[in-house]
């Protein structure tokens, strides 16, 4: 696994994500009805930076919420299974305006697995969704709302993101060779 | 049959003279073994010397190619250099499912098999269907034998129909032929009746054959109880089965004087009854399977149904225990207890599946294996167990190879090997726990009633 | 991943199989919180319930358990008798074959039945119950339901108390406990018990009193009445002296320690009126419906493991 290109940094990341937070509520108009909901595991930290920033910024207390999509997956017999995730979502999603959080947007199936989970909890006004790198290559169609940054990649190579929670530093790199964790989580 | 190298047939084989050349010839008992040529002339031993003149040596042709065998038609030679000429032996226990069962055995089939295992004398039980509870069966059975030039003995059953209530006529039965009475498979759970059996037994002064089980301990059983009967949450079936009705009928047999003998004994317990009765001057004998011998319950681990046996296989002291008295003279005979089934009996789960295994084919490379080679059995006592005990315990004369009899001897390689296979077997079933086994020794020749009953090519 | 395909014997599972499944049966005890209790993880599986002896509870849960995870189930029941009169059990396997299935759930009177079916069809299959000799999923909710309420097992005083002998759901479950590390003691009665304790390797008592205070989990069994072809305990009320769970018992039990029984529970034999309509605290250490909930999650945890490996 040879490390490409280093893409972002940790200043990088988090101006990404107050951007990001500052489109969320231009778009919704506040932030009365929204909920936060991570997709297992790093779409997990990423929603709870999101929803303290839109806390900072407009002083409300949104739900967040855990979502595991193991179950949901169309390829489960073809790989070999990352631990399955905690799915945490203790409030109700009906008639909410939810915001679906991930960091790499690839093939589309992830997010199709994510939102037929979704549809499981319930009938949302709307699900929006936040991805911190578009890297092309879509086998659905499926797009997102909100885009970090589109880093245009072959397949063979692979995009590494990093969070303090979960990895101890920031940084998002591309990686040779389609074989690098980002790609086998995807 | 001929791919599989037997010759029993001896319409495939027919001689006037049969020369076994370089035979070392070993016989039970501290006798000397010999080294000779034997002639046989018209079935009968003629002469044992060594560098036995054959004539002319051009004369004789090679049979199937074998350089070990020459015949020019009515003359025979086997060279049995390198191998051992031994009495031949008796199974005193075997099911020939004739009549009722013929799919599984029946007597020609048995015979054949017999002959394979170096047997030439066979004790057949009674429960056949209908069982063997009258003189007509008796008498059926010696002639279908007679027929095959093949010694079998048949055992009557003890009671009608083997339902342990009312006695057989063991007088008529005694007369026509029956050999000794047995309701093997089966127990008299009555203790009275069973004083009665004995009684009428001593009046005749016939041989009671008795397989011991108490079926309040046995009941619904699959395996011995013990270890692996808890760990496999099998229905276990307690030595304490056996061990109650051994000492039952050695007490009712000081009592009566009856002759009576255990058939496969199994557990510890009662080989200590039957070395007390012994010693007490009680009428008693008793005899071992080879599978009591080669194994123990530990081999239904993977739920083999080919090692489901009545009495069960019983644990690894049990096991050490039938050796030692055998060694120790506590055990008189080996008997095979051949129970031929038909292959749905045993393909199926040990609970559905039919107690029983084959044991005539594989009896001398078994027992041989386990006795001689890993437990270090003189040969010659070894012998005694299958060629001379069971002929004694039946009253009959064992076979003697010397000038003058009839030729009844097997001719036994003691090194081969062999991996037992499904191919090696001769009975009609197939239920037998040593396939898959490797054995040593193998017999090569069966003389029969002056003739050649099996040999391999 | 499972180190096993098969889950016929509970002593073939390797703790970190057990711990795999444990951890399984948390999620899908999350999705049964769920409004929707289904997700479609299994979807396009087939599993058949082969049930040849009557069962309610432990074919309900199964069926439960698969259609939660989305896989079609088929329901195959053939009593043990009618097997035996006609339809051999190679017949029925070689029919199964043909069905095209991915996974047995077998229950059948004969331990060695799984172990055939498995030889003869190559089938993933799970034990739901063979005979005398385990239900090992069974003893995986019970261990989930241990787990749930101590967290830990090392060094918990366990005590199975009753018919042991006629008993399944015992042999599973001393040999689960006693490899994850509890103490196990067996309280019961000559006839009840079974002769060869060696293999499971746990303490004997006679009177439930020995252990009432001490035990942290009582697990009381089923007097199997159907099982016993000769009745050797004198009666029911020498059983209710040395055996039994009543009220004066159940309050003598620690802080913290809890009462589970696989059920149905026979009231007045191994388990008193009293206790099962207690309420409160004493309520609370009674764990038998939990462990009916559990055993869906356990279920599910081990379905989706056995498919989704390998």
């Amino acid at each position: 696994m040879i490390q490409k290109a280093f893409i972002l940094n940790d200043a990088d990341i988090e101006r990404i994500l107050k951007r990001i937070s500052h489109e969320i509520l231009e778009r919704n108009r506040g932030s009365k009805n929204l909920c936060f909901i991570g997709i297992q595991k790093r779409g997990v930290p990423l929603a709870q930076r999101i929803a303290k920033n839109i806390r900072a910024l407009e002083g409300i207390e949104a739900d967040i919420g855990k979502l595991d999509i193991t179950f949901y997956r169309d390829d489960y017999a073809k790989r070999v299974k990352p631990k399955v995730g905690v799915t945490d979502i203790s409030f109700g999603i009906d008639e909410r305006d939810i915001i679906l959080v991930d960091d790499v947007l690839f093939t589309g199936r992830t997010i199709r697995a994510a939102l037929d989970a979704l549809i499981d909890f319930g009938r949302p006004k709307s699900i929006q969704l936040v991805v911190l790198i578009d890297r092309g290559h879509r086998e659905l169609p499926i797009r997102a709302d909100y885009v970090g940054k589109n880093i245009p990649t072959a397949l063979s190579e692979s995009i590494e993101v990093c969070l303090s929670e979960t990895d101890g530093q920031d940084s998002v790199s591309i990686l040779e060779s389609g074989k690098g964790r980002g790609q086998q989580l995807l | 049959m001929d791919d599989k190298g037997f010759l029993y047939n001896e319409k495939h084989l027919e001689f006037k003279n049969l020369v076994i050349k370089n035979a070392r010839i070993i016989c039970p008992g501290p006798i000397p073994e010999i080294q000779a040529d034997i002639e046989i002339e018209n079935g009968i031993i003629k002469s044992m010397v060594s560098d036995l003149p054959i004539g002319d040596i051009a004369q004789y042709s090679p049979i199937h190619g074998n350089e070990k065998i020459k015949t020019n038609n009515r003359r025979v030679l086997i060279d049995a250099k390198g191998m051992v000429v031994c009495p031949s032996f008796m199974d005193m226990h075997v099911h020939l499912r004739e009549p009722g069962n013929e799919d599984e055995e029946d007597i020609e089939s048995g015979i054949t098999a017999a002959l394979h295992g170096g047997i030439t004398s066979i004790c057949c039980m009674p429960n056949t269907k209908p069982p063997v509870d009258n003189q007509y069966l008796v008498k059926y059975i010696l002639q279908a034998s007679v027929k095959k030039g093949f010694k079998v003995y048949p055992v009557a059953a003890m009671t009608k129909k083997l339902e342990g209530a009312e006695l057989t006529e063991f007088g008529l039965l005694k007369e026509c032929g029956a050999a000794a009475f047995s309701d093997d498979g089966f127990c008299v759970q009555d203790a009275k009746l069973m004083y009665e059996i004995m009684r009428y037994a001593k009046q005749f002064d016939v041989l009671l054959i008795l397989h011991e089980e108490d079926y309040n301990f046995s009941k619904s059983g699959i395996m011995h109880e013990g270890y692996f009967s808890a760990k496999l949450g099998l229905e276990g079936i307690s030595s304490l089965s056996e061990t109650v009705m051994v000492a039952r009928d050695i007490m009712l047999a000081k009592k009566t004087k009856a002759r009576i003998h255990f058939t496969h004994v199994s557990s510890m317990d009662c080989l200590e009854l039957i070395r007390m009765a012994k010693e007490d001057g009680v009428s008693v004998t008793c005899d071992v399977t080879p599978h009591h011998l080669c194994f123990d319950d530990e081999c239904l681990e993977h739920y083999g149904t080919n090692f489901k046996v009545n009495p069960p296989l019983r644990s690894k002291e049990d096991r050490e225990a039938l050796a030692e008295a055998l060694n120790s003279g506590v055990i008189d005979a080996i008997a095979s207890d051949h129970a031929p089934h038909i292959e749905y009996e045993k393909n199926t789960t040990l609970k559905e599946a039919a107690f029983g295994v084959t044991g005539m084919e594989t009896l001398f490379a078994a027992t041989y294996s386990e006795l001689v080679i890993n437990r270090k059995f003189s040969f010659q006592k070894y012998l005694s167990f299958l060629a001379q005990a069971p002929y004694k315990i039946l009253g009959l004369k064992s076979p003697e190879i010397k000038p003058g009899n009839t030729a009844e001897f097997v001719i036994l390689d003691l090194k081969k090997e062999n991996l037992i296979s499904r191919d090696f077997f001769f009975s009609k079933s197939l239920n037998s726990p040593f396939i898959g086994q490797k054995l040593t020794g193998e017999v090569m020749c069966t003389i029969n009633n002056g003739k050649i009953g099996y040999l391999k090519i | 991943m499972l180190s096993v395909k098969n889950v016929i014997d509970i002593a073939d599972l390797s703790v970190d199989d057990i711990n795999l499944i444990l951890e399984n049966a948390d999620t899908f005890n999350e999705v049964l919180e769920r409004d929707l209790k289904k997700v479609p993880a299994l979807r396009g599986k087939t599993i058949l319930n082969l049930f040849f002896e009557s069962s309610t509870r432990t074919r309900i849960s199964f069926e439960l358990a698969a259609k939660r995870l989305n896989a079609d189930l088929i329901n195959f029941t053939a009593s043990s008798s009618s097997m035996k009169k006609g339809e051999s059990i190679i017949d029925t396997i070689k029919t199964i074959q043909s069905m095209i299935v991915d996974l047995l759930i077998v229950r059948h009177s004969d331990s060695g039945v799984m172990d055939f079916i498995s030889r003869n069809t190559g089938l993933p299959i799970i034990n739901a119950g063979d005979g005398k000799h385990q239900h090992p999923t069974q003893a995986l909710l019970d261990l989930y339901t241990i787990k749930k309420a101590f967290g830990d097992f090392k060094g918990l005083k366990v005590s199975i108390v009753g018919d042991i002998i006629n008993s399944r759901v015992a042999r599973s479950d001393m040999l689960l406990f006693k490899k994850m590390g509890m103490d196990v003691t067996l309280v019961s009665s000559s006839m009840l018990l079974p002769e060869n304790l060696d293999y499971f390797g746990v303490n004997v008592r006679n009177n439930i009193d020995d252990i009432i205070e001490t035990a942290d989990v009582i697990y009381m069994l089923r007097m199997q009445l159907e099982r016993q072809e000769r009745k050797y305990y004198p009666s029911i009320n020498e059983y209710n002296r040395f055996l039994s769970l009543d009220f004066k018992r159940l309050q003598s039990m620690k802080e913290g320690a809890i009462v589970m029984h696989p059920g149905p529970v026979n009231r007045g034999t191994e388990i008193s009126e009293a206790v099962m309509n207690s309420e409160d605290t004493m309520k609370q250490k009674i764990k038998i419906n939990e462990q009916v909930r559990n055993g869906v999650a356990a279920r599910m945890a081990l379905i989706y493991l056995i498919l989704t490996t390998g």
